[in-house]
């Protein structure tokens, strides 16, 4: 028995030793989960980011930038009415399997996307009308309108050609398995060589890659069950970089203690709270005023995430053109102002104001009761109001939100693309508020909105869009909470983590030193 | 020999009234589980025809009923059918995680065996002395450790603080399992082609985990070799063995030890199904990637099919145990006969 | 008839309750102290779920108790958690949330076993066999994996998890019950009442019954023990009790996060209470066992 104890011991220092000489390769750890391999489908952060690195765009950003540079396009024109596009393809480009890349299959992707409509297809079927082959490097973007934000939309992985070779046109591949030839046809600086389902995921360097080199040639997504084996795995060695999402008080930990490379990353990731204005208990939009007020955003950030994040008044974030600080207005905390609504409206100590809040256990990490026990706390901090916490996983959190069934809920938002009407027009343009269980509809508003679509004037985006923000703390269709930091922590021979405000995060920039 | 056939075959047969109820049980209770598994699929902007029509697809529509006998007759064809959610076979999905949960659970079996059965004949030899209490104290406190919070020490201890041993994974990220990987069971498809120095990689990710499962349950088996030890120690043959000079080290293990062991073989079975609960915590500890996690995963998504089929194989595999169990016995036993 | 009256006054119970304890102490030694080990844990855990004012000021949700993330000191005993509230304050009235659910699913799963296993037992036949193979099967499946799929399917809620946790010891007290039933069915005064034309139930509730208790009672405490570990394992995966409701199980999954950063008191004592209760009433369990009946948990 102790002999084989022994010989186990060896062993393992052994390999572990002889794990550090492989330096060509980084592991990276992370507690996200893949949804499904398409871009047809895909809407969350961890999958598009996988696309972002093994894919490529029209046009993608500088890595760690907001500025839009030519990538499989060389360059676009766009008509004088605003409502057409047409860019010119690189040519010589070549998926990772041989097959070319044109123009028709641009329009083959967009055509898939707009026909299986999965959660993400909005983003192409709400502006463009249709695609069109001009020859075989130009193509034309026919839009329902004009729209001045188009490029940033086309840099989304909704908008990446993936090859017709390999996709079904017909319906949305949820694994890497069910794709002709087993592979995503890569059309980026590295192809997914093997993905095991929550296990792990390898990158490897794509030959055919029209740019630059990446500088590590291999990278391997492990993906844990549990933040915190996470963050022992860190110290451990056992991974090189961590991305997402490491507990508040690790964070706190491993940035004081000087032995990674800490990046924190200040993205437009925002969090807040949704009401349901249709038809339940905060159909008047005063106790929708009285609920916001009552929240204490500095107490929240500090309470549950010891100060990592930044509150937020405004629903587009800060940084991002034409924010203000409308629901400063409003108070933290301002239990005063909103007893006096909830009094004007009948309520009192013994009659409160009651609601069910909802929060979803873990789509955004675990923080989430915490941030529902707080927010409850700070609500009942006035008599006249009673707080009911329920919690629903995701899939019944978004059929709830579907049939109405949740009159306020916690939610959160990644940018789509880079535009501050991804952060407002999703919950209060009509259609899209009735996608987002908040059913807020309103004439005023959505001719706001159309007008900052259309128009690509500064001035007059800046006061249409101060208008909205305005507007925001009168209906509260929604009340903005914080805005996220991330944190990449990577152990000292990493560098080359450039992720800017499109929170992209490039591989092909990392580097090892020496 | 004919005999011994027919009774492995009785005995698997047996094993079907078993997996009709547990899967009867579940196949309601996921039925009438909040959450529509097709609109988290779909995604919540389509619209309401394209929902119906995948439903109608999958067959949801029909009186569930009619769905369960539709899954009865699939069954019967040994097939588990296909994923709800994922474009796969269940079948599939289990097989890639049966083995690191079969892995995981034998070796925390052998674990707890190892730490269990010596510690209970150690104590059997001083009956009411000062080892004997502290070891039943061991035996009845580790019990009542929650898996995970063991999980998490013995992470801290042995692999941070310590760094013996590896806290996460199945094998080190630098190894490429699809090396090797043939049955999904490592310990053997790195001795299969050779690779020691990834079977000892494999051996090193398994300590910890193992030595999890293992420490909690142990202490079953330590009170049931004391207990049956003592027995033991008291019988007639054992006198016998001492009156004829046999020195006490030789009868405590080889006259008393090999019969206690008996009623301990045939708990085994029972056991087998703790550990395979254990497995489930510990694996989300370790993010071992097994059965657990695939549970656990499948219910948060709705999958009924994988589900089911899971529970298909866990009954499968508890059945499949205790007929090991049985023979087993058998074995040892020389007054069993078939 | 001919009943001595002592036994039916207070004073004269109270006396044989005395006696047999004095009795049981000189007879068993250790296993009487261990008993009474599980007693005590258990009796101070129920004082403090009957009487929380008397072992704590603070409330269990007031998140400004104290700082944040204190450790232990005099004024916060058990320091103070993330969202700082006092610890030994949601280790007090956590205590009744965890009894009460425990003790909660080990009485739906006795009173639904019990009755079963005595019908069943008593009954024989088709009935006993199908009843039979139903709860065996149950009882051999992994019991976590059950309390799993119905804490999943019912959803989050106290009432909830109760049965989620008492489904899976339903088969314990059916085969307990059935299998005693079963041998006392052969005893010869339970003959001699059918021979003197005593109805089923009577026999039942006079005979068979009072038989089974004491084994019953040694079960019950053994489940509360086990049903303590599986709502703690629940609330891990993230399928306990709904947030608000102070909850050691909760308490020990979000403590866990903060173990690596040092604060080792968010873990520490939730995870320690839990312990110590289903050691309690593991040790009472045991302690009866050895007193009523030695042979019993030799199995």
């Amino acid at each position: 028995m102790k002999r084989l104890f022994t010989l186990l011991i060896v062993l393992g220092l052994a390999f572990s030793v002889s794990a550090v000489w492989a330096q060509d390769t980084l592991v990276y750890g992370t507690t996200d989960k893949v949804t499904d391999m398409d871009t047809a489908s895909a809407y969350d952060f961890h999958t598009w980011e996988i696309f972002q690195n093994v894919s490529s765009g029209l046009l993608a950003y500088t890595p760690g930038t907001t500025t839009l540079v030519p990538a499989l396009a060389t360059g676009y024109t766009v008509n004088a009415a605003g409502d057409e596009y047409t860019f010119t393809l690189r040519k010589g480009v070549k998926f990772s399997n041989g097959d070319a890349f044109n123009a028709s299959v641009v329009k083959w992707n967009i055509d898939r996307v707009a026909k299986l409509n999965g959660d993400p297809a909005a983003l192409v079927t709400q502006y463009v009308k249709e695609v069109d082959v001009v020859d075989d490097y130009t193509v034309k973007f026919v839009l329902n309108g004009p729209v001045s934000y188009l490029p940033a939309l086309v840099a989304t992985p909704t908008y990446f050609p993936m090859d017709p070779a390999v996709y079904p046109v017909d319906k949305i591949v949820k694994d890497v398995g069910e794709l002709t030839g087993g592979e995503i046809a890569a059309l980026g600086p590295y192809r997914l060589t093997s993905f095991k389902r929550d296990e792990e995921a390898v990158f490897d360097a794509n030959p055919n890659y029209w740019g630059k080199e990446p500088g590590i040639k291999k990278i391997v997504i492990r993906y844990f069950a549990d933040a915190t084996t996470m963050r022992l795995a860190l110290e451990k060695g056992e991974v090189d970089l961590t991305f997402k999402s490491m507990n508040p008080s690790d964070i706190a930990d491993l940035s004081k203690s000087g032995k990674y490379n800490v990046v924190k990353v200040p993205g437009p990731q925002i969090r807040y709270i949704c009401f349901e204005t249709s038809e339940s208990v905060f159909k008047d939009k005063r106790l929708r005023q009285a609920a916001s007020m009552l929240i204490n955003r500095p107490e929240i950030n500090q309470k549950v995430y010891l100060g990592q994040n930044a509150p937020l008044y405004s629903m587009i974030p800060i940084g991002m053109s034409y924010h203000t600080d409308d629901f400063k207005a409003l108070g933290d905390g301002n239990v005063a102002a909103a007893e006096k609504i909830l009094k004007s409206l009948g309520y009192s100590a013994s009659k409160p104001f009651s609601f069910d809040l909802w929060y979803t256990p873990s789509h955004y990490g675990d923080t989430e009761v915490n941030m529902a026990e707080v927010v409850k706390a700070e609500m009942e901090k006035s008599p006249l109001v009673k707080v009911n916490i329920k919690s629903a996983e995701w899939a019944t959190y978004k059929q709830n939100w579907n049939n109405k069934q949740m009159p306020a809920f916690f939610l959160g938002w990644y940018p789509d693309y880079i535009d501050p009407d991804d952060y407002t027009s999703p919950f209060a343009q009509t259609e899209g508020s009735k996608g987002m269980g908040i059913y807020f509809t309103s004439k005023a508003w959505d001719d706001l909105f159309v007008q900052e679509q259309q128009t690509t004037k500064d001035a007059v985006r800046n006061s249409t869009f101060g208008k909205i923000q305005k507007m925001w703390t009168d209906e509260v269709p929604t009340v903005p909470i914080y805005q996220g930091n991330l944190y990449v922590f990577s152990r000292k021979n990493v560098t080359g983590v450039k992720i800017g405000p499109t929170l992209i995060f490039n591989y092909d920039q990392l580097k090892f030193t020496k | 020999m004919r005999h011994l056939a027919s009774y492995i075959l009785t005995r698997l047969l047996l094993a079907i009234p078993m997996i009709f109820i547990l899967l009867t049980i579940i196949f309601v209770v996921l039925r009438v589980m909040p959450g529509d598994p097709v609109s988290a699929m779909l995604g919540d902007r389509a619209p309401l025809r394209v929902i119906n029509e995948k439903k109608h697809a999958l067959g949801l529509d029909k009186p569930i009923t009619a769905q369960y006998v539709d899954y009865l007759g699939q069954l019967a064809r040994g097939d588990l059918g296909n994923s709800m959610i994922f474009q796969q076979t269940v079948s599939s999905a289990i097989g890639d995680k049966l083995p690191a949960t079969i892995e995981l659970t034998l070796f925390g079996l052998l674990a707890s065996l190892g730490i269990g059965i010596p510690l209970g004949a150690a104590a059997a030899r001083r009956r009411r002395s000062g080892r004997d209490f502290g070891i039943r104290l061991y035996a009845n406190v580790v019990y009542c450790i929650p898996v995970f919070w063991m999980g998490l020490l013995l992470q801290l201890l042995f692999g941070v603080v310590l760094g013996w041993f590896p806290i996460s994974g199945r094998t080190s990220p630098r190894v490429t399992s699809s090396a090797f990987s043939w049955s999904g069971f490592y310990t053997i498809d790195t001795l299969r082609i050779g690779n020691v120095a990834a079977f000892g990689d494999v051996m090193w990710h398994l300590v910890l985990p193992a030595l999890t499962l293992g420490i909690v349950l142990s202490g079953i088996f330590v009170r049931l070799t004391r207990a049956n030890m003592l027995d033991v120690l008291k019988t007639d043959y054992i006198l016998a063995a001492r009156a004829r000079g046999i020195p006490e080290r030789r009868v405590v293990f080889n006259h008393g030890l090999r019969n206690a062991l008996i009623p301990i073989v045939t708990m085994l079975g029972l056991q087998f199904s703790l550990l395979l609960a254990g497995a489930i915590l510990t694996e989300s500890t370790f993010s071992w990637p097994g059965m657990g996690r695939l549970l656990l995963e499948r219910i948060y998504l709705r999958d009924y099919p994988t589900i089911q089929g899971v529970i298909v194989v866990y009954t499968l595999l508890v059945s499949v145990m205790s007929l090991v169990v049985d023979l087993l016995y058998a074995a040892i036993d020389p007054r069993v006969k078939y | 008839m001919g009943v001595p009256a002592a036994r039916f006054s207070p004073a004269g119970g109270l006396a044989n309750a005395l006696g047999w304890f004095t009795r049981t102490r000189r007879k068993y030694g250790m296993e009487w102290w261990i008993m009474i080990a599980g007693m005590i844990v258990i009796l101070f855990v129920v004082t403090m779920t009957v009487f929380p004012g008397l072992f704590t000021r603070f409330d269990p949700n007031d998140q400004n108790a104290g700082g944040q993330m204190k450790p232990p000191s005099s004024e916060h005993l058990m320091g103070t958690d993330n969202l700082s509230r006092d610890v030994w304050a949601r280790v007090v009235y956590g205590a009744r949330t965890i009894l009460g659910v425990a003790i909660a699913a080990a009485l739906v799963s006795a009173l639904i076993g019990i009755p079963l296993g005595l019908l069943s037992g008593f009954a024989g036949g088709t009935f006993d066999r199908i009843l039979s193979l139903i709860m065996d099967s149950v009882y051999s499946f992994p019991g976590l994996i059950l309390a799993i799929a119905f804490a999943a399917m019912l959803g989050p809620g106290v009432i909830n998890i109760t049965l989620a946790v008492a489904v899976v010891y339903i088969p314990t007290y059916f085969r307990l019950v059935r299998g005693q039933t079963l041998s006392i069915k052969e005893e010869v005064y339970v003959e001699a009442a059918r021979a003197i034309g005593a109805r089923r139930p009577t026999i039942l509730s006079r005979y068979v019954f009072p038989n089974v208790i004491a084994t019953v009672v040694v079960i019950f405490s053994l489940n509360i023990a086990d049903a303590i570990m599986t709502e703690a394992a629940l609330s891990y995966i993230g399928l306990g009790l709904p947030a608000g409701i102070p909850d050691w199980g909760m308490d020990l999954s979000m403590g866990k996060k903060f173990l690596p950063s040092g604060m080792w008191w968010m873990i520490t004592f939730p995870g320690l209470m839990i312990m110590l209760l289903a050691l309690g009433f593991t040790m009472l369990g045991e302690g009866l066992a050895e007193v009523l009946n030695p042979r019993l948990l030799e199995k």
